[in-house]
């Protein structure tokens, strides 16, 4: 059973009398699976990530569904219909991780607070030791005391790896984790992060506009296929592409 | 519930942590805020030390607490204590006559100085709040002016100088008085001493003629002296009207009317042989002392005439019935002369005032036992009971009659307290009331509503309540100025807060989005604001603390050189602190709101997006 089920999802936002409409048909994340979304920009690669991050509410959906355990389901689409904010925050919480483009990490936490703050949020135990061993994997463990803005832009993306790990998420969601690095640098995170999720036992969705980048790494990919319906009117369909 | 609470720890948490990254703009914030409540406390800190210091010197000085009837009256014993025992009465003190209570000091052989004489006792704020000491037995206290002119400081002797006239001889006493303090010139700018009650009671006791055993004071005894309603005038000719006017010149009498014998018979219940021609001399609506009686009896010196005092409607109690009764005293010639009943008292005199002479009556009618003695009861100032032994029953009395020195006594026993003392067989005259009082309201928030309640009830008095007034409509006046820079000082720190916590939460959207994505909830963000108000708030006001507590010891200091002990040109209650804590977190509270609610609006999706 796919940790993550989407059937015939829709969703439209319009801008300045121009309309973006975004379908997926299907899309699908297994346990412990690492799944790469690729696009240009204006895709909708973002609208995607929003609706993936539980943040955005789908216009219409044959199936949205999270599965965490046989006991632990969750009808995303049935939850957004009741507009239950607080069931998908919770979800949010303990369930996903997000690495963000410059990392979103808290300025005015030091490594180890931010690394920590999701751990407490969900009052997960022994945070301390987990936080340590974590970042000894990751090379940052000398930068636990520091404020982030006194970090690398590789540094920076690791510890938001790591925080996005560290509550011990089902599913990690990495917006252009790499934007701000160099290629090479680019490459070494995507490994840490495609093996962190294999030993952690977690699926990963990384959406990013480098298809040389995953295409090693990647169980599968998603492209996007843009199509002109009209000339105010954007379609754009998701779909898995078969390299 | 649980999970809550460790969830608004956490935001707590993160809102402090936030302040201390932004340790800059917090210092600004916390600084602003305490810049506008530091001079709103020292402010505070004013009115509460100098200007209450002041006012209470003000407000608490006696001389604004202080009632006194505006005219002369005798006021009863229970009257006083009755007044004395309102709450609202702190002293109460009875006085004398003002005529009475002049009296001489001579200190070191200087000249007499002639000053007012004051009655004081236990707790007299006047004396009390003014430097002084209560005076006791041989001692007094003198005002500022009493000291300067007598030249006489704490401690040293003076010496009281009281004197009388009497049988146009002057009489002195003297007592020593050792002095117990001088009053401060706050207490009053005249010349006064002030004594125990007892010996301005004295003093007015020898200079009224009576003597004083105590203090070895020689004086008549204090038997009530005669008045009467008026004086008739028999004569065998008529008197004309030149002659008449001449009778009430220099007499004290003011009227001098003739009348018919019918009226003079319903006045003394006697006929009036043919050939008589009554007048009546009086003072309307006063009364008609011996002196007059005596003055008369000169102008009609040569004169064939007779004069009959009288009083009005004297009714006595006896045990059975109410008994009216009549005074005449005229000797044994006058009587044959014109047809009345013969007197054992004889004529009318001054000096024979002795119980056995006056005690006596005759009684109308003829089952008379004569020789018994009745107990009469006379209802006037208060009630006394004597005895009257009957001395015979004459046919031609209508109307029960005694000496008219009796009648003269009682008349006076209606105004003044008259006892008869067994042991003397005498009616002596008692203390005659008091004929003012002098009166401090516990607080002057009292004096107007004791006015009224004494101009209720048809006393008129003499009380600063004008200047209270003033007092009451400064100290509000003060009250309203503080309070509106208070609003305008809760204004600003509102203002500052508003603004700040706003910009602030404009800041961090980003920073609140990722919490908001990572799983907090609206609620949670909600409290990132307030946290952070009350966090400001706390410092805010212990910095405005610091600077107030500073501050306020610079000022003490500076200005406090001729304060007492205990006082404080600026000075805040001990619970300050904690209501300026809890006022500040209240306001910055509210003032959180608007950016608490502007947190909730941020979406998570913010924080993915980079702009």
């Amino acid at each position: 059973m796919p940790l993550l089920l989407l059937q015939q999802v829709v969703k439209s936002r319009s801008h300045a009398g121009s309309s973006f409409q975004l379908v997926v048909p299907e899309l699908s994340v297994s346990p412990g699976e690492f799944v790469a979304v690729v696009g240009e920009s204006g895709c909708g690669k973002s609208t995607l990530l929003d609706l993936l991050a539980l943040i955005s509410k789908p216009d219409a959906a044959d199936c949205y569904r999270l599965v965490f355990a046989d006991s632990e389901q969750h009808d995303v689409a049935d939850l957004w219909s009741r507009n239950d904010e607080y069931a998908l925050a919770s979800i949010r919480r303990q369930h996903l991780g997000y690495v963000l483009q410059t990392g979103g990490l808290l300025p005015y936490l030091n490594v180890r607070d931010n690394l920590l703050l999701p751990m407490r949020i969900n009052r997960l135990p022994g945070g301390s030791k987990r936080v340590k061993e974590m970042a000894e994997r990751m090379g940052v463990a000398d930068c636990l005391n520091r404020l982030p803005e006194s970090l690398s832009g590789g540094q920076r993306q690791r510890v938001a790896i790591l925080r996005a790990l560290s509550h011990s998420p089902r599913l990690v969601l990495a917006d252009e984790p790499t934007a701000a690095v160099d290629k090479r640098r680019a490459r070494l995170i995507v490994q840490d992060l495609r093996s962190l999720a294999r030993d952690e036992g977690l699926s990963i969705i990384m959406v990013t506009h480098d298809l040389d980048l995953v295409h090693e790494v990647a169980d599968r990919t998603y492209g996007f296929e843009v199509s002109q319906v009209s000339e105010n009117e954007t379609l754009s369909i998701c779909s898995q592409e078969v390299l | 519930m649980d999970s809550g609470v460790s969830q608004r720890l956490r935001v707590f948490g993160l809102a402090a942590a936030h302040l201390k990254h932004e340790w800059v703009l917090t210092l600004c914030l916390v600084s602003a805020l305490a810049a506008v409540l530091a001079p709103l406390l020292i402010l505070m800190g004013l009115k509460e030390g100098t200007i209450e210091t002041l006012r209470d010197r003000l407000v608490q000085d006696p001389v604004y607490r202080e009632i006194r009837p505006a005219i002369t009256r005798t006021f009863d014993k229970e009257w006083m204590e009755q007044l004395q025992s309102d709450e609202r009465v702190a002293f109460l003190t009875t006085t004398i006559l003002p005529a009475s209570s002049m009296i001489h000091l001579v200190a070191n052989g200087t000249d007499a100085e002639l000053i007012d004489l004051v009655p004081t006792a236990d707790d007299d704020p006047l004396l009390l709040e003014n430097d002084g000491a209560i005076p006791q037995e041989g001692e007094c206290v003198l005002s500022n002016e009493a000291a300067r002119r007598l030249g006489v400081k704490v401690n040293e002797s003076i010496v009281a100088r009281v004197t009388r006239s009497r049988g146009g001889r002057y009489e002195t006493v003297e007592q020593d008085l050792r002095v117990k303090a001088v009053l401060s010139s706050r207490a009053g700018s005249l010349a006064r001493v002030y004594t125990p009650l007892e010996f301005v009671v004295d003093v007015e006791s020898y200079k009224e003629g009576r003597g004083v055993a105590a203090r070895g004071w020689a004086g008549q005894s204090s038997q009530p002296y005669m008045s009467f309603d008026g004086v008739l005038v028999l004569s065998q000719s008529m008197l004309d009207p030149v002659l008449r006017t001449g009778l009430v010149v220099n007499t004290g009498l003011l009227k001098a009317d003739p009348m018919d014998s019918e009226a003079f018979a319903s006045l003394t219940g006697l006929s009036l042989p043919d050939g008589w021609y009554p007048y009546n001399l009086s003072i309307p609506a006063g009364s008609v002392n011996y002196s007059s009686i005596e003055a008369l009896k000169r102008k009609l010196r040569g004169r064939e005439a007779l004069l009959i005092p009288y009083v009005n409607d004297l009714i006595l109690q006896l045990p059975e019935k109410e008994l009216a009764i009549v005074g005449l005293s005229i000797n044994t010639d006058w009587a044959e002369k014109l047809a009345w009943p013969a007197l054992p008292w004889g004529q009318l005199s001054a000096t024979a005032l002795e119980s056995t002479r006056l005690m006596q009556i005759l009684l109308p009618g003829d089952d008379v036992s004569v020789g018994t003695s009745l107990m009469a009861t006379f209802y006037g100032a208060s009630p006394v009971t004597f005895p009257l032994k009957v001395v015979g029953a004459p046919s031609q009395v209508k109307r029960a009659l005694v000496p008219i020195e009796l009648i003269g006594m009682l008349r006076t026993a209606r105004d003044r307290a008259v006892v008869y003392q067994a042991e003397t067989d005498d009616l002596v005259l008692q203390r005659a009331g008091f004929r003012g009082f002098r009166l401090y309201a516990r607080n002057i928030d009292d004096v107007p509503s004791l006015v009224a309640q004494l101009r209720g009830q048809g006393l008129e008095v003499v009380a600063a309540v004008d200047a209270i007034e003033r007092i009451q409509v400064l100290d509000r006046g003060l009250t309203q100025l503080f309070w509106l820079i208070a609003v305008l000082g809760v204004v600003g720190a509102s203002a500052v807060l508003i603004a700040s916590l706003y910009a602030a939460v404009e800041r961090e959207r980003k920073d609140l989005g990722v919490l908001r994505l990572i799983g907090l909830a609206r609620k949670d963000v909600f409290l990132f604001p307030v946290f952070q108000g009350a966090l400001i708030a706390m410092l805010g006001v212990a910095l405005a603390w610091g600077g107030y507590s500073l501050l306020s010891e610079v000022i003490n200091r500076v200005f406090g050189n001729e304060l007492s002990d205990g006082q404080a040109i600026c000075r805040l209650p001990a619970g300050y602190p904690w209501l300026a804590m809890l006022a500040t977190l209240t306001l910055a509270i509210m003032s959180s709101l608007i950016a608490a609610w502007k947190a909730t609006l941020i979406e998570p999706a913010e924080a993915i997006r980079e702009e």
